[in-house]
Order: structure tokens, then C-alpha cells, then sequence
């Protein structure tokens, strides 16, 4: 019995938890139209939808606060969307705080501390809804309505038929017929088909039906379009279109009154436990309306955990694959050439087959970055408030996907350089208008995808960094050396703010300052296998570039062996591999550099980083063939000096432990098919590593190079 | 009774209590240690080992076990004993007293048997060793003219 109760409380978390993050986007995009000082009433509308199923969902699971909170929100949007009241910065301020104040709420009701106090928030809302009688927008009360039509419309939707009317529509009845089971993919349809040329207001059954598996609606559609349009418009489906007239009939023109008609709809969404509810506001939730409702039934929660465990199947799989490549190449070479070829069928067919399983996979681990970005928003406000600067946040891409791991991680990196941004970056209004720059600053993040890799670019148009600050504070805080700093090229300068104890301030603001550094940030993204980039121009302002791997899970990778150990690199960081020339190689400032089609590649041997002894009884014989795997990341690249090329696998890297958490260059390891491990080179640090050692010391360079 | 000067007073309380505790016994070089046999999940013989470059002293590898990643220890290197090369008595401890409970392999040289001691057949490291015991040394147990270093695995492992 216990466990039903469980199972049923997790269902209400999650479709709570989907339902506010449904509240988040819509206030986002409430805000975002408060700024263009431009409407949407179907947003509004949506955005009332959700609070009140969320209203319902918590009656039913009586979670208590949820469902204070939910009413009074209600309240306050209701009164948003009968034009009661307008929108303004405060009161997508106070949503905003809602949204916030929702997660709490879904937090608490997991973990069961401390609840947060709703009562301030509580008395804003009442406030902005009590301020509303006095706010009447509209002035069409002036306008005198057929009272039938009126009778069949709830107050919104009078509210939105006022409205249209005033801008001139006229209201028209086109009925349709549609088969039961398909209604509500009909119905979006011929919406979908209308909603351009007007705004549909409602609909209505006819009570004529021609089967039992059929239903007739009248779809009453508000727009300065002619009837002869909207039929040609809905040219697919065969409507009938009939103008309404609006007002009262005077003349003895018939025209058929729209009678409420009783009806029990035949697909009826449950509706919430609500005694307060109107009776007008409770035919809303009986018919089959879009929104909320819906798109929470198309799309499936699945835990990460299911889907790490899919993987995993796969990955061993994968290793099967393999072996049966490997059976099929023992038995050509035993002379059973028949089953070899039928077998080698198999397993291509095999190898096709799991690649789609694999894609498949790992399509539906895929999250939008606008996960992420969400929350980006409201912080970008709460802090350009606080410091008293101008700040305005512009995202495009924000349906770019990635991995959800990598997601979850992003978050926090992401809000530090938002930070610094507003923090260091945006000069103050005064010093932008003396600069001729516009007062509001903008902070432009751009998320797209480029090959294997999501590209994130964080932009602003503020100050730029100081590179002589960036230097003195790098001296300061001993991480360069007092004569070193004229040798550094302008990119090393830049990269010098990645260095611990140079980004942080002095003074302990309250942001940027408490010692969350940029070498923080870059330790952070270096975990997720990607790469940070910064650009910037004094008095122009900074873009940082962080490059993240699509997906962390089941990668292609280049085997490769070096002093008798076998690594593992992921092909998405590979451009490519070839024979080592020793003619090509020079020594330039301490380092080997290999000249590849005109350009030179800085080389790394991997047996001296590694610091890899041979294994007993190995022998590398000199004026042996060396290979060359030419790593890149970002827009850096290394040469890769190893022993043997011995071939592409698909793998599973399956994290090290944490007492190996000290071990530097490794993303982890895999298992090969013969349950041997190899371990899985983590590229991007190993560039890091060699081209960005810093006070890291030089790997030897033994005797001559060889080839 | 003495004063336990023990980092983990509380283990080393339980174990040195009342009532009979099962060991595992296991011989490295020459010496013989014994373990809680709670702490050991599972015993098996050495697999393919990979080497960890630039790992800490101490760590043998990383092998495979039915799919799991584990990281194996030389026990031999953190007692201070010294090395031997593999042999058919060699074996591999699967214990969960890693760092945060994570499960790690430790090397052996021999696996003996279970034995069991009850607390009064354990005595503090102190009056067994002297002063200087080590905090991964419970005790030193004696059971038919036998002589064991009760190890504490976890003691040993952080």
C-alpha cells in the first residue's frame, strides 16, 4: 500500500516539477514582451493554464503551500488576462519570484524542511489584484453585445470578443464535423489553420452529430478577414463559415441565436477539486483545450539512471559486436569461408542495427541548453538591480541540445561568467553614454553546434580586460615571474586571467569577488572534457567561447599503443592521424614542432608526459615507424607521438574512481573485449596540459630525435 | 585497561568488545594480517592489471570486474613490506573501503582462512607493538600460538 502512495507522490513531483518549468518559460516570455511593450493574450491565457492545473494537481496530492500559492497566483493572472491589469517590470518581478519560490516549494516537498515564507510574496500578488478593479484598460463596456452570444462565453472569452471587436473583427461560426478519435489532432489542425487569420475565441457543439462517432463543432472565430477567405483557408477540411452578428437583432433578419446546447463531452479532463470555482469558469476546463494539459501528455520523463543503464547495454554490446568481427576473421582464417561470410553478413547487419539502437539513445539523453539559460535570465536582472547597472540579456540558440550530465554541470560555470560579465565587464550608464556607448549594456550568449562539440559564446559589450591589470595581478600573485610577462603573446596574456589568484578580487564584493575565479570556471568546464577560449578588446567589450563535447557517454575512440600501454582517444577530438617524418620535426624554444602542410603543430611524446616506463620485457627499437594523432580541441592542436595505430572502436568510458580523482590526463577508462582496460586519454587536458603548463616543468627531451 | 589511542576508538572499541569476530586471514611476504571479513566483498584471483601513469604509489591499477571499474591497491607498498612478484597464491581483496565506500581491490600475496578471535584475544597495539602503533593497527591477535595484525581497513585506506 505504501508503495502505491510512493509511487503516486513521485508522479506528482515530476508533473509538478515539468508544470513549473512549463511557468518559467512563460514568464520568461512574459518578460521578454514586457520589454517590447507588446502582447500576446494566448501566452497570458497559457500561462494561466498551468497555474491552475498546478492548483488541481496540489489539491489532489494536498500539498498545501503549492496550492495557497497557486490560488492567489491564479487570482492575480485571471485578472492579468481580462485586461484588468497591465503588465509591468514589477509585476514580472513578483512572477518571477513565484517561479523561485515554486522550486522551493517542490524542493520541500521532497525533503520536508523548513518551508519558506510565502506571505510577502502572497501580499504582492493581493495587492496587484486588488489594484485591478481600478484599472480597467478597455473601454469597449461601451458596446452593446448580442446578450445570447454573451450567455455562452466565459469571462475571458467575452473579454478577448471585446477586444477584437474593437479593433474592428468580425465574428463568424465555422462548423466542422470531426471523428471522435482523432479530435483533439483535428482540432489543433483547423486551429492551427485559423489562428493566423484571427484569434479563435471559443468553441461550441452543435448537438447535431451525423454518427455516433462524430462530433460537430462551431468554432466561433473573431477576424478582419471575409468569409470567402476563411473557407478558402480552411480549404482542407470542409467547413461551413457563417458570419455572426454581434448585435442584437433589430431588423427581422433571422439569424440563428448560439444556443448552449447541454452536452457531456465525450474526452473530459478531470476537473480540479475546486468548490470556489464559477460556474463559467468550470466549462473551461471540460472541453479539450491545448496548452498545458497537453503538451505535458507528449512527452515521457524518463530518469538518467534508465537511460545509463540503456547505455551501458549497449556499450557491452558493442563489445560483442567486436568479437563476433573477430570470430568471423578466425574463421576465414581456419578455411570455413561460407560461415565466415554469413557471419560477417550478420555482424554487419548487427553493426548497423546497434548504431541506430546507439543514436537512438543517446538522442533522448539530449536536453536543450534552455534549461540552463532559463535561470540565466532572472539572476542577470536580480544583479544588474543590485550593482545598479543596465544590463540587458539577449540568448539566441537556446534549443541548442547536449548531453543532460553535461547540463546539470553547466549551470554553475555558466552563472560565473554571467557574473564577471555584469560584475567587471558593463561600465556603469555614466561612463557608457561618455564612451558613446548605448546606457544599457548587453550581455549576448550564442549556443550552437558545430560538428561533435556545442559551441556556448558569451559576449559583452562592456570594457574589455586591462591586459597590464591582468599582469600585475599575475606577478602579484606569483604566478609570473617579473621578466617573463614581455615574452607572452597577447593570447597568453588573455589566458593569464585563468590562472588561480588572478581573477579574484581584493575587495570581497558580493559576487565575482568571494574567490570564485576564473580558474574555477575552467577547472569546471575542463571536467566535462571542453575548453574555455577569451577574446578581448578594451572599451569593446569580451567574448569567451566555451566548446563542451555533444554527449559524454558512448564515443568513438582511436586505440592507440605507446611503451607497451594501450590508450583510448575520442575521435571527436581527433582531425587526424599519420606517419611521423623526422624530417619535419624541429626544435623551436624548447619544444618539438612538426611542420604538417606548411603549418607547425606543436608535438607531444606521450611516453614522456605520461612518464611512462615500458613494460617489462617491451622493447621500442629505435628508427622504428612512430604515428602521429593530431589532437584538436577548440581551436588548439597537438601532435600525439605513439608507437602503434591499432584501430577504431566504439567504447563505453566508465569513470575511474575517486582515489584516482589526483590522476591528471585521463577522462577515465574502458574495457577492451577481452575484459582488458584501457585507459581513456582526456585530450582537452592533455593540450592543456603540454601548451598551457605554465609552472609545469618541461618534459625532458632524450637525446636526439628520433624517428 | 589501557588507554586506546586510537583514531577510530569506536572501531577499535567494537572490536576489541565483547563476543566473537570473524577474520580474514592473508599472508603478505611473510607477515600475516588479518581483516574484518565484513569489510571483504569478494575474493578473486588477479585479473589483467592496467597501469595507471603517473598514479600514486601504491595503486597497482585499474581491472575490470563483470563491468565495474576498480582500482587496486598495493597493500604490500602502504605496510611496508616488501614486494613479490605475482604468484598462483596471489589474490585480489574486493572490499568497499575506498574513499567514499568506493569499491577498491587490494593485492595479496597468500589468502589464508577465517578465523575467529574474540576480543580478548586481540591486544592493543600499544603493549603488543609499543607506542609508535600505527592508526591502521587495531590490535595484534593470537589464537593457537598464531600471530596476527588485526588491520583497520579503513584506517588503512583513507
Amino acid at each position: 500500500m505504501v508503495d502505491v502512495i510512493d509511487k503516486a507522490r513521485e508522479e506528482f513531483l515530476s508533473e509538478a516539477q515539468e508544470l513549473i518549468e512549463a511557468l518559467s518559460r512563460s514568464v520568461m516570455a512574459l518578460d521578454e514582451l514586457q520589454n517590447a511593450s507588446s502582447e500576446d493574450p494566448a501566452l497570458v491565457n497559457e500561462t494561466f493554464r498551468i497555474v491552475h492545473t498546478l492548483k488541481g494537481l496540489s489539491g489532489i496530492f494536498s500539498a498545501k503551500a503549492i496550492g495557497t500559492l497557486s490560488h492567489q497566483v491564479e487570482d492575480v493572472l485571471d485578472v492579468l488576462r481580462l485586461g484588468k491589469l497591465q503588465s509591468s517590470e514589477e509585476f514580472i518581478d513578483v512572477l518571477l519570484r513565484v517561479v523561485e519560490l515554486y522550486w522551493l516549494l517542490l524542493a520541500n516537498e521532497k525533503s520536508g524542511e523548513e518551508p519558506p515564507d510565502l506571505e510577502p510574496t502572497l501580499e504582492q500578488l493581493r495587492q496587484f489584484a486588488s489594484r485591478a478593479g481600478a484599472e480597467r484598460v478597455e473601454s469597449s463596456s461601451a458596446q452593446e453585445l448580442d446578450p445570447t452570444l454573451l450567455a455562452v462565453l466565459t469571462e475571458y472569452e467575452e473579454h478577448r470578443l471585446r477586444t477584437c471587436v474593437e479593433r474592428g473583427f468580425s465574428l463568424f461560426k465555422v462548423r466542422v464535423c470531426f471523428r471522435l478519435e482523432t479530435l483533439d489532432k483535428e482540432l489543433d489542425a483547423i486551429k492551427s489553420v485559423l489562428t493566423p487569420l484571427g484569434e479563435v475565441i471559443t468553441y461550441l457543439p452543435t448537438g447535431e452529430a451525423s454518427s455516433i462517432d462524430t462530433i460537430e463543432l462551431d468554432l466561433l472565430l473573431a477576424s478582419p478577414s471575409g468569409a470567402e477567405d476563411i473557407e478558402a483557408a480552411a480549404s482542407t477540411k470542409s467547413v461551413r463559415v457563417v458570419p455572426v452578428l454581434l448585435r442584437s437583432p433589430r431588423a427581422s433578419q433571422p439569424e440563428r441565436a448560439l444556443e448552449r446546447v447541454a452536452f457531456t463531452p465525450p474526452i473530459t479532463v478531470a476537473p480540479p477539486p475546486d468548490q470556489e470555482q464559477s460556474p463559467r469558469r468550470v466549462r473551461e476546463s471540460e472541453l479539450m483545450t491545448t496548452g498545458a494539459i497537453r503538451s505535458v501528455s507528449q512527452t515521457v520523463r524518463v530518469d538518467i539512471r534508465k537511460l545509463d543503464t540503456l547505455m551501458n547495454s549497449v556499450g557491452e554490446l558493442a563489445i560483442v559486436r567486436g568479437a563476433l568481427g573477430r570470430v568471423s576473421e578466425r574463421l576465414r582464417a581456419e578455411g570455413k569461408r561460407q560461415l565466415a561470410t554469413e557471419l560477417q553478413r550478420l555482424h554487419r547487419s548487427f553493426e548497423r542495427r546497434l548504431g541506430e539502437l546507439q543514436s537512438g539513445i543517446l538522442e533522448v539523453r539530449m536536453v536543450p541548453l534552455s534549461q540552463v539559460f532559463d535561470r540565466l535570465t532572472r539572476v542577470v536582472r536580480q544583479i544588474s538591480r543590485d550593482v545598479g547597472k543596465q544590463v540587458r540579456l539577449v540568448i539566441t540558440g537556446s534549443d541548442t541540445e547536449i548531453d543532460k550530465l553535461i547540463v546539470e554541470e553547466l549551470s554553475d560555470p555558466l552563472m560565473h561568467l554571467v557574473r564577471n560579465a555584469i560584475d567587471h565587464g558593463i561600465e556603469t550608464a555614466e561612463r557608457r553614454l561618455a564612451l558613446g556607448k548605448p546606457e544599457q549594456g548587453i550581455i549576448a550568449i550564442n549556443a550552437f553546434q558545430k560538428g561533435n562539440h556545442v559551441v556556448l559564446e558569451i559576449e559583452d559589450d562592456g570594457g574589455g580586460i586591462d591586459e597590464q591589470f591582468l599582469i600585475q595581478r599575475a606577478v602579484h600573485s606569483g604566478a609570473l615571474g617579473e621578466g617573463q610577462a614581455t615574452e607572452l603573446s597577447r593570447g597568453e596574456v588573455m589566458n593569464l586571467v585563468f590562472l588561480p589568484g588572478v581573477s579574484t578580487r581584493e575587495q570581497v564584493g558580493d559576487y565575482s569577488g568571494r574567490g570564485v575565479g576564473m580558474d574555477v570556471v575552467k577547472t569546471n568546464i575542463a571536467k566535462l572534457g571542453g575548453v574555455i577560449d577569451l577574446h578581448s578588446e578594451r572599451n569593446i567589450g569580451t567574448k569567451i567561447t566555451v566548446t563542451l563535447p555533444i554527449t559524454l557517454a558512448i564515443v568513438s575512440a582511436l586505440l592507440v599503443r605507446c611503451a607497451g600501454h594501450t590508450f583510448a582517444l575520442p575521435l571527436t577530438s581527433i582531425s587526424e592521424a599519420l606517419s611521423l617524418d623526422a624530417a619535419n620535426v624541429r626544435r623551436i624554444n624548447h619544444r618539438e614542432v612538426y611542420t604538417l602542410r606548411g603549418a607547425s603543430l606543436p608535438l607531444c611524446r606521450l611516453e614522456q608526459l605520461l612518464e611512462l616506463t615500458t613494460h617489462s620485457g617491451h622493447i621500442t627499437p629505435s628508427g622504428r615507424r612512430r604515428f602521429v594523432v593530431v589532437a584538436t580541441v577548440g581551436n588548439r592542436r597537438l601532435g600525439l607521438v605513439t608507437d602503434e595505430l591499432l584501430g577504431q572502436e566504439d567504447i563505453v568510458i566508465k569513470s575511474l574512481g575517486k582515489s584516482l580523482r589526483g590522476v591528471r590526463g585521463f577522462s577515465g577508462a574502458t574495457e577492451l573485449g577481452d575484459q582488458r582496460v584501457a585507459l581513456v586519454l582526456d585530450v582537452a587536458a592533455v593540450i592543456e596540459e603540454v601548451l598551457h603548463g605554465g609552472d609545469a616543468r618541461e618534459p625532458e627531451l632524450r637525446g636526439t630525435i628520433d624517428a | 585497561m589501557p588507554e586506546l589511542v586510537h583514531s577510530d576508538w569506536r572501531l577499535s572499541s567494537r572490536v576489541l568488545g565483547k563476543g566473537l569476530h570473524e577474520f580474514l586471514s592473508f599472508r603478505l611476504a611473510d607477515e600475516s594480517y588479518v581483516v574484518e571479513l565484513a569489510l571483504v566483498r569478494e575474493i578473486s584471483s588477479p585479473p589483467a592489471l592496467t597501469k595507471v601513469p603517473r598514479a600514486p604509489v601504491g595503486v597497482m591499477g585499474v581491472c575490470s570486474v563483470r563491468g565495474l571499474l576498480v582500482t587496486v591497491f598495493d597493500l604490500r607498498y602502504r605496510l611496508r613490506v616488501p614486494l613479490s612478484p605475482q604468484s598462483r597464491t596471489s589474490r585480489i581483496l574486493l572490499t568497499s573501503a575506498g574513499a567514499e565506500d568506493e569499491l577498491v581491490g587490494l593485492f595479496v600475496d597468500e589468502v589464508k582462512h577465517v578465523i575467529r578471535l574474540e576480543g580478548s584475544e586481540i591486544e592493543p597495539p600499544q603493549s603488543a607493538l609499543g607506542i609508535e602503533a600505527p592508526d591502521y593497527v587495531i590490535g595484534v591477535g593470537r589464537k593457537q600460538g598464531d600471530v596476527f595484525v588485526v588491520l583497520n581497513l579503513v584506517g588503512l585506506m583513507s
